[in-house]
């Protein structure tokens, strides 16, 4: 399988996803201990994942994030 | 507040104590002239003449109404005080069931959809009443405790029928033993725990309880169904405010016993919940 | 962590609301929060793969980078957190210059002879107001400094809930970035340049269930000015020419981000990345990561990655002809794709935490979106380790 047609299909699945969860019904607030917890974060560790992403960004001509892009830097 | 109030002060002076208990006396007697539920003439009922029509209300009913939004939001509408109308409906001053009639119009008339509130501005729908039970009297107990501290008075407990306000612990530091109250017999402690600071209040279907040929109806009423919930006899919950602890347990009580107790557990507040047969349950069922 | 001491979700809702009738003075005035809330220190050793082959010129030995995290969060006020992220690096290795067709038109890389020692310093401040409910706001400002590299940016985000269920996030940044390459004159390079980036992004994120939320996103990128590497040649009809890019680069990038508490325990974290640019490159990235509580204070973090990129329009190894205005034959605008596998073990003891990890990410070109016809010997792989102390106040 070529690697485009892998994809169209991942986002098909998480598109997927999405409409099913807004028919979901209702969460709670008194029900979201789960997901108050340190590990549901989006980026639990900031600084592991600051550091993470500059790695990768250095290395990739792409690059892409939920939140304000930090400054440039002299490795890209 | 019509009910049994105290106030327990360990103070340098009687000059000093009883400087204490004229600020208790006059804000507890403040606040029930603005927010009795039945008095004729309090700020709740000069706010059901006014429905229809909007008012700008004072920063302190302005900060209330916030916090009863909170409460409405959480408790998936259960907590609503716009339900006065309902809640007289079941009142044991009544003496007797409300006909089916009467719940569909209360119902007409309740519902915080209904209401409109754009700080300062809050507007009732026609013939809406509202019931600020189950936070008006345990924030005066919040802030007779606060008024104490401010006259110099740091350790005491002030008890409005059972919903208590810490001063502060004893004068040496060692914690007040307080008692919980026992849904069927509230003279008697159901459990005892000592509490240096903070607030415990009880919600239960023991307060304006209407005993109709030997069935009792909790005061305490859903106002999606219009009836009074069935589930906990009473929900005691300990946090750093009465207003705090008040507002769990009222909240526990609508949302019955088994989501009741998940969101006891979900808050993380210390609680005993007794339910209709005297089955206790909470994290201070070590204490009965 | 210590989040179990912190209130809960809703708890902290409560205490909000009441905030304003009984302050929150009645429960913990003699036992006031600390201002400083964490402290965390992060070093990592980035280590690149050297050339399998012994280049023309020049060591085989590419970039090295010890970096060093020091990381401080503090209450600013009520609602305000100030959080300060300071990064210092040193970097060494030689890093790739220009390649040239072999004898069988395999391209063979130059190396610059140099080389290079350098460090970078960079500081990041935000500060976040949290007006309850989810809603906050978050102004930052960095600056980042290299003997020839100096970039300044802000930034802002928003988050506001929508619904119970609901969040909205949006915000955007500047840069503002200087290039002063050295031995610029020696070596025939642009002396000064600057480019300006603007970036902006809008997401929603839905809790799913009890058990699961999703976030998705989209974020906006354009740059301007000198893009180009200055220290890169580029082999064009048997000559060597500066490295030529054009002087603006418009990017999209779409995100969706999952998180599945699987277990009392566990938790799945599951992000993919759809992104293009105006340069003709598409990419695709898919991120898991497992977070494992163990016993004793333990948690185990295991996480896989993929990446795929395929070239822009203007990268070949080398040109053949001088048709065209852009060229460049940097591998980070070639097609290349990567694999990366990564461990975190932490230990909580009290307020402390220890962590440490590794990540192993390998490139190849036969990874890439798209296939590629002849590999950039350039493309590189590397190994990183690191290592961490916390410490939580509250």
């Amino acid at each position: 399988m070529r690697p485009e047609s892998r994809a169209r299909r991942l986002w098909l699945v998480l598109a997927a996803a999405l409409l099913g969860g807004c028919a979901a019904t209702p969460v709670a607030p008194w029900e979201r201990g789960r997901l108050a917890r340190w590990d549901m974060g989006w980026d639990p560790d900031p600084l592991q994942a600051a550091m993470d992403r500059h790695s990768h960004f250095s290395k990739e001509g792409t690059s892409g994030e939920i939140g304000a892009a930090g400054g440039g830097c002299g490795c890209n | 507040m019509g009910c049994p109030c105290a106030l327990h002060l360990e103070a340098d002076s009687v000059a000093h104590a009883e400087h204490a208990l004229a600020a208790v006396r006059a804000e507890v007697a403040r606040l029930e002239a603005k927010y009795s539920h039945y008095r004729e003439d309090s700020l709740l009922a000069r706010l059901a003449d006014a429905a229809g029509t909007p008012v700008a209300v004072d920063a302190e009913t302005a900060n209330l109404l916030d916090f009863a939004a909170t409460l409405h939001a959480q408790s998936d509408g259960r907590f609503d005080i716009t339900a006065g109308r309902l809640t007289r409906l079941w009142d044991a001053q009544n003496g007797r069931l409300p006909t089916a009639e009467e719940i569909a119009r209360a119902l007409a008339t309740t519902g915080w959809h209904r209401l409109e509130w754009r700080r300062p501005r809050l507007r009732l729908a026609p013939g809406m009443r509202l019931d600020l039970g189950g936070i008006v009297k345990e924030y005066a107990a919040d802030r007779a405790a606060e008024l104490c501290r401010a006259a110099g008075v740091v350790a005491g407990v002030v008890d409005l029928g059972g919903d208590l306000a810490l001063i502060g612990p004893h004068r040496d530091g060692t914690p007040w033993r307080v008692g919980i109250k026992a849904p069927r017999a509230p003279e008697r402690a159901a459990a005892r725990i000592e509490l240096p600071r903070g607030g415990l209040a009880t919600s239960g279907d023991y307060e304006r309880t209407l005993i109709v040929a030997g069935r009792r109806y909790s005061h305490i009423v859903d106002p999606r169904t219009g009836r009074p919930v069935a589930g906990f006899a009473s929900v005691s919950v300990v946090a750093d405010s009465c207003l705090i602890a008040g507002a769990a347990a009222t909240l526990a009580m609508l949302l019955g016993v088994a989501e009741g107790g998940a969101y006891l557990r979900e808050l993380g507040l210390p609680h005993l919940c007794i339910d209709d047969r005297g089955r206790m349950s909470g994290d201070l069922v070590f204490a009965a | 962590m210590s989040a179990s001491k912190r209130p809960s979700p809703s708890l902290s809702l409560l205490l909000a609301a009441s905030a304003a009738l009984v302050g929150n003075r009645s429960a913990r005035a003699d036992e006031a929060a600390p201002p400083l809330q964490s402290v965390g220190y992060r070093f990592h050793v980035y280590d690149e793969d050297a050339f399998p082959d012994r280049p023309v010129i020049g060591s085989p030995q590419r970039y090295h980078v010890d970096s060093q995290q020091l990381a401080l969060s503090a209450r600013a006020g009520e609602r305000e957190t100030l959080t300060l992220n300071a990064v210092h690096e040193v970097m060494s290795g030689s890093s790739p210059w220009y390649l040239v067709p072999g004898p069988d038109r395999r391209p063979i890389q130059v190396l610059s002879g140099a080389t290079i020692r350098d460090h970078r310093n960079a500081i990041d401040v935000a500060l976040t107001h949290d007006a309850g409910g989810n809603d906050t706001t978050t102004l930052d400002v960095s600056y980042s400094q290299e003997r020839d590299y100096h970039a300044a940016a802000i930034g802002a985000q928003r988050s506001v809930p929508l619904s119970s269920a609901l969040t909205l996030g949006f915000g955007g940044s500047l840069s503002h970035d200087r290039l002063r390459p050295t031995d610029a004159i020696l070596y025939g390079r642009i002396e000064r340049a600057e480019k300006n980036t603007w970036s902006t992004f809008g997401s929603l994120s839905l809790v799913l269930s009890k058990y699961a939320v999703v976030e998705s996103g989209l974020q906006l990128t354009l740059q301007s000015g000198y893009l180009s590497d200055p220290y890169k040649l580029v082999t064009v009809a048997d000559q060597q020419i500066a490295d030529t890019r054009p002087d603006r680069r418009g990017e999209a990038a779409w995100l969706v981000r999952y998180r599945l508490a699987a277990t009392a325990r566990a938790s799945l974290h599951a992000d993919a990345r759809l992104a293009a640019n105006s340069w003709g490159q598409h990419s695709v990235t898919l991120e898991l990561g497992w977070y494992q509580e163990l016993a004793d204070g333990w948690r185990l973090i295991p996480g896989v990655r993929y990446y795929a990129q395929d070239r822009a329009r203007f990268y070949a190894p080398f040109f053949d002809h001088a048709d065209g205005r852009y060229f460049s034959s940097d591998y980070r605008l070639g097609a290349f794709g990567a694999l990366s596998a990564s461990l975190d073990l932490r230990k909580r003891f009290g307020h402390w935490e220890l962590s440490a990890g590794a990540e192993r990410y390998h490139a190849a070109t036969r990874y890439a979106l798209g296939g590629a016809d002849l590999a950039d010997p350039a493309t590189v792989s590397y190994s990183r380790l690191f290592a961490g102390l916390d410490y939580h106040f509250d």
